[in-house]
């Protein structure tokens, strides 16, 4: 058995939850509020669930169940990302009994401010997975015969790559970055999915790339196979909307729930592309 | 035609993106940031005394018909150059302090702040001073009746105290100055991450003590700087001044260091806001009379 985190004598019987709704992709938004009956050891996940359960406002009304994404449940995966009393971090991972200790007047909740919102608290992430593709953020795998052993993988480079390989593209660090601007595209009528998508990517190109995908370039640049490609992500960085546009405020380093040392990653990254951008001009 | 044309400047300057930024990084301190802290420090000489401040003035002015071409291509252009990109890059920020409370984000909002801060306040300072342009046609009807222009380089210390006394500019240059500095000092530093120079937290963190404490010294010689030019433009200083500076262009003008010139010099009914305008007079006609017999 878990003991509970606190002596709850003190807590009250219900609180509030203030829920930023919407209905759909470039519909008008509007507060909600719910009425919870207080349990210990309740996370924001769970208040979700009681919120659809309950499908009541705290006026009474009906209303539809509040949408949003999770799966892991233990703040490994990224997906339940929202703002939390307007700070941005995992829902499952945010504690009810710690939130209310900290603001007695109940919980908000918002979906990101920076991804296009699908409904309610989901939203469409697809700029910062696009981004990982822009800095080729994975291992190339040329052929299928047995090339034998890899390069030997030294302790100091193991180190330094574990803690930004904890990285789940959730979106933390970008949505407290004041230089990452949103980016939100509506589909015009005579448009199909696929020519919509296309205008997507071409709009999320030119578009900063973000912490998260920076220190995947600095993970894979380090590791022994990867840093055969090094040329090609140094590339990325430095293409418009690329390392350049980072304005050094750091918040991505403070909010990242993985405490991924993202501003060394960044730091690291300034330098490869310092010393590429010397090739590029005397080695040729 | 003229879409095509702007979609194309457009796209030079996206694709050049990365290299104007490192551009703009490396011109804060080469050579604007470096001008600044010599621009500091020369002033600072005033606290020796006027004749020190105005022997490095005379250094300076020793680059003759080169020191204008000097002006503009190392600390004019330079300075647009920094503002110009500057301004682009704080437009496209979106400061959230209010939600997001730590230290480095106020850092990040202050070094914006003090950068506009700095363009309004160096734009305002370089036509107080000096008038921007040393065309005459600009001088005699934009400058001198917008009270721009009040440094003589020949009168250093005297002119440029003299130009202080109002409180108003005394604040406009209390701020504007605390203003660059914060601006350079915060800037080495985020220099220092743009080009990969510190790269650990820990390292990061050395660089900002490091970076504090120059910035505090700088801060220090910019207000000495400022209040000792200002003490020289007002009651017996600034006669031991005018004196001090006067001697010492006669006997530049004499042994041929200095040609004559009398734009550069201080002139009587220029000075308004004088004191002891009669005393003044006496020392002008004095001198006036003194580079006539050479």
């Amino acid at each position: 058995m878990i003991a509970p985190a606190h002596d709850h004598h003190d807590q009250p019987s219900s609180f509030e939850v203030r829920v930023l709704r919407q209905a759909g992709p470039g519909e008008p938004s509007h507060w909600e509020r719910h009425q919870i009956t207080y349990e210990p050891n309740l996370n924001v996940i769970s208040v979700l669930q009681k919120i659809a359960a309950q499908a009541t406002t705290a006026d009474g009304k009906d209303t539809t169940p509040v949408a949003w994404d999770c799966n892991c449940l233990e703040e490994v995966c990224g997906a339940c990302t929202m703002l939390v009393n307007g700070q941005t971090r995992q829902a499952c991972s945010a504690l009810v009994d710690k939130l209310l200790a900290d603001d007695p007047s109940g919980i908000e909740l918002a979906p990101m401010s920076k991804f296009p919102v699908l409904r309610d608290l989901v939203v469409d992430r697809a700029r910062m997975f696009r981004a990982l593709e822009r800095v080729h953020a994975w291992i190339e795998v040329d052929g299928y015969g047995d090339r034998g052993a890899g390069p030997r993988e030294s302790q100091e480079g193991q180190e330094f790559r574990y803690p930004l390989s904890e990285c789940m593209t959730c979106g933390c660090c970008v949505e407290a970055c004041p230089q990452y601007a949103k980016v939100e595209l509506t589909k015009h009528v005579d448009e199909t999915d696929e020519q919509f998508e296309k205008r997507q990517e071409q709009a999320y190109d030119e578009s900063f790339l973000g912490a998260a995908a920076i220190s995947q370039a600095m993970l894979f640049n380090e590791h022994p196979t990867g840093h055969m490609n090094a040329g090609e992500r140094l590339e990325a960085l430095m293409a418009p909307g690329g390392l350049q546009v980072c304005g050094n405020a750091q918040n991505c380093v403070s909010v990242c729930p993985k405490e991924i040392p993202l501003t060394t990653s960044i730091a690291k990254a300034g330098r490869q592309t310092t010393w590429h951008a010397f090739k590029r001009l005397f080695d040729r | 035609m003229d879409s095509q044309a702007n979609s194309s400047t457009q796209s030079f300057l996206a694709r050049n993106d990365f290299l104007i930024r490192r551009l703009h990084s490396l011109s804060g301190l080469i050579p604007v940031g470096a001008f600044m802290v010599v621009h500091l420090m020369v002033n600072a000489s005033v606290l020796e005394s006027p004749a020190a401040f105005q022997k490095n003035v005379y250094s300076i002015h020793g680059l003759g018909s080169l020191l204008p071409v000097v002006e503009w291509v190392f600390i004019f252009i330079p300075i647009l150059f920094h503002a110009i990109v500057g301004v682009v890059i704080v437009a496209g920020g979106m400061p959230n302090n209010n939600q997001y409370r730590y230290a480095a984000n106020y850092r990040y909002t202050l070094q914006r702040a003090t950068g506009m801060l700095a363009f309004f306040f160096i734009m305002a300072h370089v036509f107080h001073m000096h008038g921007w342009f040393h065309a005459d046609v600009w001088l005699e009807n934009v400058v001198h009746p917008l009270g721009g222009a009040q440094f003589k380089p020949f009168n250093a210390a005297s002119t440029a105290g003299l130009a202080l006394q109002g409180y108003v500019w005394v604040a406009v240059y209390v701020i504007g100055v605390l203003a660059c500095v914060y601006h350079l000092a915060n800037g080495v530093w985020t220099m220092g991450i743009t080009w990969g120079v510190w790269t650990s937290a820990a390292a990061q963190a050395r660089a900002s003590a490091v970076c504090s404490v120059l910035g505090v010294l700088l801060a220090v010689v910019g207000m000495g700087a400022l209040f000792g030019i200002r003490a020289s433009g007002s009651g017996e200083k600034l006669e031991q001044a005018i004196q001090a500076e006067d001697q010492m262009y006669e006997s530049k003008v004499a042994s041929g260091e200095v040609k004559a010139n009398e734009h550069k010099r201080r002139h009587e009914e220029e000075a308004e806001k004088s004191e002891s305008e009669d005393d003044l007079a006496a020392l002008e006609d004095q001198s006036a009379g003194a580079t006539q017999r050479e």
